[in-house]
């Protein structure tokens, strides 16, 4: 396989871990324009802890999740009862406050002569752990679907599970359940530190991929683009985001047939099949129907 | 003994000491064809030319890290020592990060930010 | 003393601007109940369509404003039946997500057509600013003031005086019975896109005069500075759209003036934030599912 494709691969994974947490939010019925946010602060945190502080990438992932959960669960406490459009927006405010603070913040260690560390707008340079430590490209691309898969198997686990049937009473409707004996801020709340873990853990995975970020890698661009992939791929399970990152950045960026016309080829479909689809591909239904074909 | 050891294991891991990392810069030329830019890479490893490196040259586009993926291209060694040629096909114009994967007598990945112009490039600050 | 008034002056003229794009993305959400997020790029083709007739052939401003109203109506056109026709009964958020697979449409056909960084557009206005003692007015901020006050106006008419207004609040107020008493919905639907489409591509026109150049980013900007006003204003209503739009103006400019550019952006978002989690009453009551 050539580097290209490993690419490619790579960046299918990493964005899945966006994807999914957009997805979890979505799932209790919250629709969120900042997943990127918490992406940006894992791979800030991870690097920092890996390039500056010289901390195993594990160990960094780590703490770096934990980061993110902290960071969610900080912003869906004041949040988290607004319903629909309102919190969305909010969402969206604290993402662009986040990308502003990381344009905002400058620290930097001197290690053997160098700067290392964030410089505002500049950017974070020399995340270099993959290369200190010999990790070859094809290697790193299993380590990043070996924790995708893992993601996979805790949520289809989930889905079948009563907490999963759970938390789509909870997205369906909010004050059924409340009657029904759930706690819904309790679970919202989890599920706001579980979303911002997943997407912190595609963070700092990013940030060892490309070994530099920098604020814009973390615009609402990123962020919409991830709520739509788990639009598009279906909300029945946690594939069908996986199916819309897929669609966008596999397929089409596999076939080089539309170059520089990808966006306008894509943007079509999609609002097509949103028409003939409008919940996606992998919609309750759909995952309904593939069950029981398949039992 | 002890101090024999640490440096013996010191030696052998890969890719150790910052002071060792190498440096680069790109000069680039628009060719006649749109968006496809010829450049030079200047590789140079504490204050000496790099050679023998091959050198895989990407791009990306900042503000959608994954998305604008242009196809990597091999460098060529050009005749100056250091020196590689490779030609870039962007699909626009506008800021680009090129990343610069290094195999060989190195491996590591620089991330270069230049301004692609109807002309050119400038290494762009911001 | 004066550096407050001319900051709260600028700060009207940047707010007359958001005014605008407020109003249009509020007609849209108030009327359809739905998020376009393809309006600010709808806008920008409308812009990037004054400008290429601007570098191909060179025309007056009248003609430029023009050809981006048209443009953008267009674009809007071509919105409403891909992204929001199809779903009129159905998902809301299936027409959003749709809206944004047509901007990243949008975006590229501007960067293929239009693929330079950042391309001129000509003034409102080529003299010098006018002085008031110690404050300096531009002319372009008060022709972008004026066409904000004329477009409210113009809108309160349309609106409030004729029929096609009375089917417009008919649908806003009581979708359902609107409906049941026999207007026609989704004519009312298009024509009030094409409204809306139509006061966007006026806001783009001015805020690219007055800046005197187009780039790229025209299309996010414009969507966001909208959301944000029509936030601040409060959803789905359109004196709140006006309010909100010279609220953020009159934010941006003073918060630049103590902090800098970077923290203007930071305060806006900042104060947005707490809005909304305090669950202010005029920004949390409508109904925005």
């Amino acid at each position: 396989m050539d580097d290209y494709a490993i690419g490619v691969l790579t960046n299918i994974g990493l964005i899945s871990f966006l994807a999914l947490s957009a997805y979890l939010l979505l799932i209790t019925g919250e629709m969120s324009f900042g997943q990127q946010a918490f992406f940006g602060v894992g791979a800030y945190a991870g690097g920092m802890l890996t390039a500056m502080y010289g901390w195993s990438l594990p160990l960094a992932a780590l703490c770096a999740m934990a980061l993110g959960a902290l960071a969610q669960f900080l912003v869906g406490l004041p949040t988290l009862r607004l319903r629909g459009l309102y919190f969305a927006m909010a969402t969206l405010a604290a993402a662009e406050m986040a990308r502003i603070l990381f344009e905002l913040f400058h620290f930097q260690r001197q290690l053997e002569g160098e700067p290392v560390g964030p410089d505002g707008s500049q950017g974070f340079r020399g995340i270099r752990w993959v290369f200190e430590h010999g990790v070859e490209p094809l290697e790193y691309l299993g380590m990043v679907y070996a924790l995708l898969a893992l993601a996979l198997v805790a949520f289809l686990l989930v889905e079948r599970s009563r907490l999963g049937a759970t938390l789509r009473g909870v997205g369906e409707d909010a004050e059924l359940a409340a009657s029904l004996g759930v706690n819904v801020t309790r679970v919202k709340l989890g599920v706001a530190a579980a979303a911002g873990a997943l997407a912190a853990l595609g963070g700092v995975l990013y940030a060892h991929h490309n070994t530099y970020i920098e604020p814009r890698n973390f615009d609402i661009m990123l962020g919409v683009h991830s709520l739509a992939y788990a639009l598009i791929g279906g909300l029945g399970t946690a594939l069908g985001p996986l199916l819309g990152v897929v669609l966008d950045i596999g397929a089409l960026e596999g076939s080089r047939v539309f170059q520089g016309y990808r966006m306008i080829v894509f943007g079509g479909l999609v609002a097509l099949l949103l028409i003939w689809r409008p919940r996606g591909l992998l919609d309750e239904r759909a995952v309904q129907w593939l069950r029981r074909r398949f039992s | 003994m002890a101090k024999a050891a640490l440096l013996l294991i010191l030696s052998v891991l890969p890719g150790l000491a910052l002071a060792q990392a190498p440096k680069a810069d790109l000069a680039c030329k628009a060719t006649g064809t749109d968006f496809v830019f010829d450049c030079t890479i200047r590789l140079s490893r504490g204050g000496k030319p790099l050679e023998g490196a091959q050198v895989t040259v990407g791009a990306d586009m900042p503000s959608m890290p994954m998305a604008h993926n242009v196809k990597p291209v091999k460098a060529q060694a050009a005749h100056a020592p250091g020196e590689y040629r490779a030609k870039l096909d962007l699909e626009m114009l506008g800021v680009w990060a090129v990343k610069l994967r290094l195999a060989g007598p190195v491996r590591d990945q620089l991330i270069l930010h230049y301004e692609f112009d109807s002309k050119g490039a400038t290494p762009a600050k911001r | 003393m004066s550096d407050l008034a001319q900051n709260t002056l600028d700060g009207l003229f940047l707010g007359s601007s958001y005014a605008l794009l407020a109003l249009g993305f509020t007609l849209i959400f108030g009327v359809l109940r739905r998020v376009n997020l393809s309006f600010g790029p709808a806008v920008m083709f409308g812009c990037y369509a004054a400008t290429w007739v601007n570098l191909n052939f060179g025309a007056g401003l009248v003609l430029l404003a023009l050809v981006t109203i048209l443009g953008s109506i267009l674009a809007g056109a071509y919105v409403e039946r891909l992204c929001f026709a199809p779903h009129r009964g159905g998902s809301a958020i299936a027409a959003m997500v749709a809206s944004f697979a047509l901007w990243m449409q949008f975006e590229e056909l501007a960067s293929i057509v239009l693929p330079r960084h950042l391309y001129d557009f000509p003034p409102l206005h080529g003299g010098a600013p006018l002085a008031f003692g110690a404050m300096t007015l531009r002319i372009e901020s008060l022709v972008m003031l004026f066409a904000a006050l004329l477009m409210c106006a113009l809108l309160w008419w349309i609106l409030y005086r004729t029929r096609f207004g009375v089917a417009v609040r008919a649908v806003i107020d009581q979708p359902q019975a609107a409906q049941l008493a026999g207007i026609n919905v989704p004519r009312v639907f298009m024509l009030t896109f094409a409204l809306a489409s139509a006061i966007g591509g006026l806001a783009g026109f001015l805020i690219a005069a007055s800046h005197e150049q187009v780039t790229p980013m025209l299309g996010m900007w414009s969507t966001m500075k909208g959301l944000l006003a029509m936030m601040l204003g409060g959803l789905g209503s359109l004196p709140g759209a006006v309010l909100g739009g010279l609220a953020l103006g009159l934010l941006e400019a003073h918060s630049q003036w103590f902090f800098g550019p970077q923290n203007r952006d930071l305060i806006a978002y900042a104060l947005i934030f707490i809005l909304l989690a305090a669950r202010v009453p005029w920004m949390t009551t409508r109904s925005a599912s």
